[in-house]
């Protein structure tokens, strides 16, 4: 028996409707004549209140509110990958054949097409003991994946009493049943999963194994885990898009899904433009075919918007349970906050700081902790993992606002974005003083054993001459930089060749939007030489002046957009001129 | 709608701020249109903000001035507000909400539009791409403005914006196309003066036959500074969608139109977010700057600038803010510069264009662009920085390099910012004035130039 | 006079002197005041190609004013010409609806627009108002709602109902006025269109 309801209230997104007692918190219900697609939020009494994912202009108190039964829920099955999906995942070119350049309302249609055959490969045969999470065989989806049909999580297990044969096959075909006393369950290549629940697992890892995403300043000083969680916030025009968008890009991951919530329509139609132009630089592929983009941009409905963040994640945990490396972006979990703001306001709670609700923090939390590597269900064995990076957008830029400083709790690696640093074109503006990785430690051991073992020392000399420079700096503003020993001036210099050599990293330039590890290392190992090549030099008796001279100073600079990744050796040739420069200076034999 | 609508009900409960609550109402739905009747037959437009249980609260556009509890009444249309739109909307002046000023009669209507609009399926979007050239070469060099972008202009009370924003829209053009070019102005609580100055502007440079403006004045209607972007945005839309002109929209001053929203929002008693700002300012806006854009398949573009003064000159305030956060970049003003007198006064390290990128360079402007543009920015930004040090070390403290970017600050300002109002430059000008500022410094400060532009460029000077 | 030769070379050196000094620096003046001539036929040749310049971007800007300011002007005056038009097919219209017969096609509209007015109001429980010609047409279809109740005054209109609640806090106007009212706008383009105007 479903809810058949009235309208009795309308004020924006929120709807109240009476007649309602038979409706279930979280159900999707049908609203008004237009059939409207809405969640109940909140029951009192018979009374149940609806946030509505389309826009309610026109909608009357009266007009009937249907309940449908379910939660709200996302398709699961092979044909989301290369797709943009509206905050309740429905299709955006669906939507435009059906409406056009305009998104309208009431429309319903398939997550993906069910009509499209893949070719299936089954990996069980008739009387194989099956339980949750065992695959049952796998699909071609794109170049990149191969999409594995797995048993739902929510199944008890039971015996294959039924498997078809290699072949040719669309999503509603019935390619196996499972048996259980007596009782047969029909699988097929999709099932449908609740947003808000998350996705179970065997197990939990540690994360050991970096999340490597080209971009220096975060792989080299401020990295991710590969199931970790990030955030980075930023006031607007830090370039935090860019940031994300490159993460997006060029991360070692299978899968990246990318939540537009609440932001520019044209940044979502730029990843549409711009991703399947682009190659992995790992498998040559363009980049849309390991992409789901989920797009509930500003002017799109409010509600529409706290539910993006849902869809996105429970399709992320579905591609992880395959055994894959799933990265999600969501930009910006600010705005999703402020939509939570909204219906707590309209549902007249008692609001908490600048009027978000309570429990902004309890569902910040439970979305972070949605991300992880884990042992997937089922056999085979198999490890995925789902890692989180939020953007958040924090009013007037001011890190103590509530999204900011709560997220902050439930995450371990926090990229500062600085405005100053944007203001003077230094990006990714990445701030190297209030950052943080609480990863650093866990994945040093993967750079000892895959790129050099002195890679966690040389960054940290790396870093130290950074954090001397920002004391120094101090000295500077109030005496002005003539007022410093030579070997003090030395470290300001350095720091200079680092932030512009290695920190800055140009997303638009062909060759530095992505640098390698091999590379992020041997740069940084240059700049490291340099500094104590330069010290030694003078103790040797060279001078600052002839130091800043040394012709090698732009080569090295330059080298992050002049030198390729193919060309490492190119970078072993700067090293042995700066030391030949370093040697001419000094007239005095130096380290090698 | 289930019923039909056009009932008038008169049972007024409460008339607080610019809302009146109706009493009794059966037959309204959200969103709708309302025509409030006076007890002396004068008529105003408002529209529902919420309904149920018997009640309705109307939002009154021309304000509650004069209304009585009884006598007056409220007609719910049925239908929610639209305009008028048809190629006649091109040389005439509206009020600020679409109602014509200047005589004439209402524009005889090709389609009638829904003022709010509806949101572009980012699917369907063109990306922008198409480089529009203002002759201003700050904007042209540095903060390329693009078809389709959403580049407003931060300034602060007193300063040049409008002056900027009129020689933009008289000068602005696409190089080596013959597409229809049209601008919609929208004065949103501005001084008659400025209002006329652009009005002005337009009928000099002959550019109002293909102009719409549409004008709230300072002393008009608060309340109705909700709807003037709205009615403005729909023509532009028209003007680009259904007849393929390339439409430059100037909302100008936005702070105003936030103003209004919070004076609703305070009468509704909502739980206001910063600065009494209501929370869901940034989706209000960004349902007026999302508007901007392209179209796969349709040959026009509506680009947006808005121009909003911050609150003493505070770019964290959350006018500028929000904004901000939704549009493609800002023009910021520097009442610094303005005060020595430079026009325009662009701070530039402030100021930003995102979509730059993707409107510069090879085949579009110059191969250069990008990376000369970055190299000024990288110069300028040192240069201030070197002036903050020479004001406490005095320039004895400062190295012979530093002394060639203090050189280089002064030349930047003095020869590339610096223009005058009817100087109207081709890209190639400004890019060979952005080669001669930085040809103050020597060779080897070029740090984001590759070399072979240098080799093809610089002449130290 | 005495001659005295020596006295004489001296004055023809002094005067040969000075004549050449003198030419020297006439000549030195008549090129300054060629150069002076020169330069200022140059900056004077600029300032007439200022003015010039000036004057032709002034022109241009006048001649764009003025070719802007026709088109608009002539375009301004078609559509009050066609808003003429417009209104004079409106009166007439009007007139016609005016004398309508009362026939029984007539007393349809009458019933189907006191149906459509106490749908919107969402009750029966009303009093109907009609101008004094529609009295009796309307009067009789009230059978058909026994709750409502008819106004002995008038109200002054081409025909059709006012319909109001018995409470008095609702009211329809399904009057021919306010139907052509809100009809005004679709029917005004579709005159105009007759004319070849607009799409």
């Amino acid at each position: 028996m479903v809810a058949q309801g009235r309208i009795v209230w309308v004020s924006g997104p929120a709807v109240r409707a009476d007649g309602m007692s038979e409706a279930k918190m979280y159900e999707t219900v049908s609203v008004g004549d237009a059939k409207l697609i809405g969640e109940v939020i909140r029951l009192t009494g018979d009374v149940a209140f609806i946030q509505v994912y389309e826009s309610t202009s026109g909608l009357k108190p009266g007009e009937p509110v249907i309940g449908t039964g379910n939660p709200l829920s996302v398709l699961l099955g092979p044909g989301i990958i290369g797709q943009i999906y509206d905050g309740i995942q429905r299709p955006l070119k669906e939507l435009s054949k059906k409406s056009g350049s305009f998104i309208g309302r009431g429309i319903t249609t398939t997550p993906v097409d069910m009509t499209k055959k893949y070719h299936f490969i089954p990996t069980v045969n008739v009387g194989d003991k099956v339980q949750a999470g065992n695959i049952l065989g796998t699909v071609k989806e794109t170049d990149l994946i191969d999409h594995k049909i797995m048993v739902p999580p929510d199944y008890t297990g039971g015996k294959i009493t039924k498997i078809v044969s290699e072949g040719d096959y669309d999503l509603e075909t019935e390619i196996a049943t499972a048996e259980k006393d007596g009782k047969s369950t029909i699988l097929k290549m999709y099932h449908k999963w609740p947003v808000r629940k998350p996705r179970p697992y065997q197990k939990r890892y540690d994360p050991t194994i970096p999340l490597l995403t080209g971009q220096r300043v975060i792989d080299t000083f401020f990295p991710l885990a590969k199931g970790g969680t990030g955030s980075i916030p930023g006031a607007f025009g830090t370039g935090k898009t860019v940031t994300l968008h490159q993460i997006a890009k060029w991360a070692d991951s299978q899968v990246v899904v990318y939540i537009g919530c609440g932001e520019r329509g044209n940044e979502m139609t730029e990843v549409l433009v711009e991703f399947p132009e682009l190659k992995d630089p790992r498998t040559g592929k363009p980049l849309m075919e390991r992409t789901v983009l989920v797009a509930n941009t500003s002017n799109m409905p409010v509600a529409a918007r706290e539910a993006s963040i849902y869809t996105g994640v429970t399709i992320a945990e579905y591609y992880r349970d395959m055994g894959m490396d799933v990265v999600l972006v969501a930009d910006s979990t600010s705005r999703w906050a402020e939509a939570l703001r909204e219906m707590s306001g309209r549902l007249e709670e008692m609001p908490a700081e600048e009027g978000y609700p309570s429990y902004l923090a309890s569902r910040l939390a439970e979305f972070y902790e949605r991300a992880g590597r884990v042992r997937a269900l089922g056999s085979p064995e198999r490890d995925g993992s789902v890692s989180l990076v939020g953007a958040v957008s924090p009013s007037g830029g001011d890190f103590t606002e509530p999204v900011t400083t709560h997220t902050m709790r439930f995450i371990k690696t926090f990229w500062a974005l600085d405005a100053k640093l944007a203001y003077s074109r230094h990006y990714p503006s990445i701030n190297w003083m209030n950052s943080y990785s609480g990863y650093l430690a866990d994945i040093a051991k993967w750079w000892s054993e895959n790129v050099s073992d002195e890679w966690f020392n040389i960054r940290n000399e790396a870093y130290s001459v950074l954090q001397r420079e920002d004391t120094l700096k101090e000295i500077v503003r109030l005496l002005g930089p003539e007022a410093l020993p030579d070997e003090e001036k030395l470290i300001l210099e350095v720091a200079r060749m680092i932030k512009i050599g290695l920190l800055q990293q140009n997303s638009f330039d062909d060759v530095d939007t992505y640098c390698s590890p091999e590379k992020q290392f041997k740069l940084m190992k240059l700049l490291v030489d340099f500094y104590k090549d330069g010290q030694q030099a003078l103790k040797d008796g060279a001078s600052l002046v002839d130091i800043r001279a040394m012709s090698v100073i732009g080569s090295i600079l330059k080298a992050r957009m002049e030198v390729k990744d193919n060309e490492m050796d190119k970078l072993d040739q700067i090293g042995q001129i700066m030391r030949e420069q370093f040697k001419s200076i000094t007239g005095v034999k130096v380290s090698n | 709608m289930s019923k039909q609508g056009g009932v008038q009900y008169n049972k007024i409960a409460e008339i607080k701020g610019p809302l009146v609550i109706v009493d009794d109402v059966e037959n309204a739905a959200f969103d709708e249109l309302v025509e409030i009747q006076t007890s002396d037959g004068e008529k105003r437009l408002g529209k529902v903000l919420e309904v149920g249980n018997g009640k309705a609260i109307v939002q009154v556009f021309e304000g509650t001035t004069g209304l009585s509890i009884a006598g007056t009444q409220a007609k719910f249309v049925g239908k929610v507000m639209d305009l008028p739109v048809s190629e006649q909307l091109l040389g005439r002046v509206f009020d600020g909400l679409g109602k014509p000023k200047d005589g004439l009669p209402d524009p005889i209507a090709d389609k009638f539009l829904d003022i709010n609009g509806e949101p572009m399926n980012p699917e369907q979007r063109e990306y922008p791409r198409d480089f529009i050239q203002t002759g201003v070469s700050v904007i042209d060099g540095m903060l390329t403005l693009v078809r389709g972008q959403k580049l407003p202009i931060f300034s602060g009370s007193g300063m040049s914006h409008n002056i900027l924003a009129a020689q933009i829209a008289r000068q602005a053009s696409v190089v080596g196309t013959s597409d229809e070019f049209a601008v919609v102005f929208a004065a949103i609580g501005v001084q008659y003066s400025e209002s006329e100055y652009f009005r002005r502007s337009l009928e000099e440079s002959g550019a109002l036959k293909r102009s719409v403006l549409f004008l709230n004045l300072a002393d008009d209607p608060a309340i109705e500074r909700i709807i003037t972007p709205r009615v403005a945005l729909t023509a532009a839309e028209y003007l680009a969608y259904d007849l393929g002109m390339h439409v430059l929209v100037i909302l100008t001053d936005m702070t105003n139109y936030a103003e209004a929203l919070r004076e609703i929002s305070a009468a509704r008693e909502e739980v206001p977010g910063r600065k009494g700002y209501p929370g869901y300012l940034y989706t209000d806006l960004s349902t007026i700057y999302e508007r901007a854009g392209r179209l796969q398949g349709k040959k026009g573009s509506v680009t947006q600038m808005p121009i909003l003064s911050m609150p003493s000159d505070d770019i964290t305030h959350p006018i500028p803010d929000l904004t901000g956060y939704i549009t493609e970049g800002q023009i910021v003003l520097g009442r610094d510069l303005f005060r020595q007198g430079i026009y325009p006064p662009v701070n530039i390290l402030m100021s930003l264009s995102r979509i730059m990128k993707d409107g510069i360079g090879e085949g579009k402007t110059r191969a250069d662009h990008q990376e000369i543009s970055n190299q000024n920015y990288d110069a300028y930004s040192r240069a201030q920085e070197v002036r903050a040090l020479a004001g406490i070390v005095g320039k004895a403290g400062l190295t012979g390099v530093d002394l060639k970017y203090l050189e280089f600050g002064d030349d930047f300002e003095k020869k590339f910012l610096s223009q005058d109002l009817d100087e109207n430059r081709t890209i190639e000008e400004t890019l060979a004035l952005q080669w001669d500022a930085v040809s103050l410094l020597p060779k080897n400060e070029l740090t984001k130039v590759k070399d072979k532009f240098i080799d093809q460029y610089y002449k130290e000077r | 006079m005495t001659s005295d030769p020596k006295l004489e070379r001296t004055i023809d050196k002094i005067l040969n002197q000075t004549e050449v000094e003198n030419l020297s620096s006439l000549k030195k003046s008549f090129k300054e005041s060629l150069e002076i001539l020169s330069k200022s036929q140059t900056s004077l040749e600029q300032e007439y190609d200022r003015i010039i310049d000036e004057g032709k971007k002034e022109a241009q800007k006048i001649e764009k004013q003025i070719i802007g300011g026709s088109d608009l002007e002539s375009r301004n005056k078609q559509i009050l010409l066609v808003e003429d038009s417009v209104q004079k097919v409106f009166e007439k219209a009007i007139e016609k609806i005016r004398s309508t017969n009362r026939d029984d096609k007539y007393s349809k509209l009458m019933a189907f627009l006191l149906a459509e007015s106490t749908n919107a109001l969402g009750t029966t429980d009303v009093i109907v108002y009609t101008n004094s010609k529609d009295k009796e047409i309307v009067q009789p279809l009230l059978s058909k709602f026994p709750d409502a109740e008819f106004s002995s005054d008038t109200i002054d209109c081409l025909g059709g109902v006012e319909v109001k609640s018995k409470d008095g806090t609702m009211t329809f106007n399904n009057t021919i006025d306010a139907r052509v009212d809100r009809m005004k706008p679709l029917i005004r383009k579709d005159i105009a269109k007759k004319f070849g105007i607009g799409h």
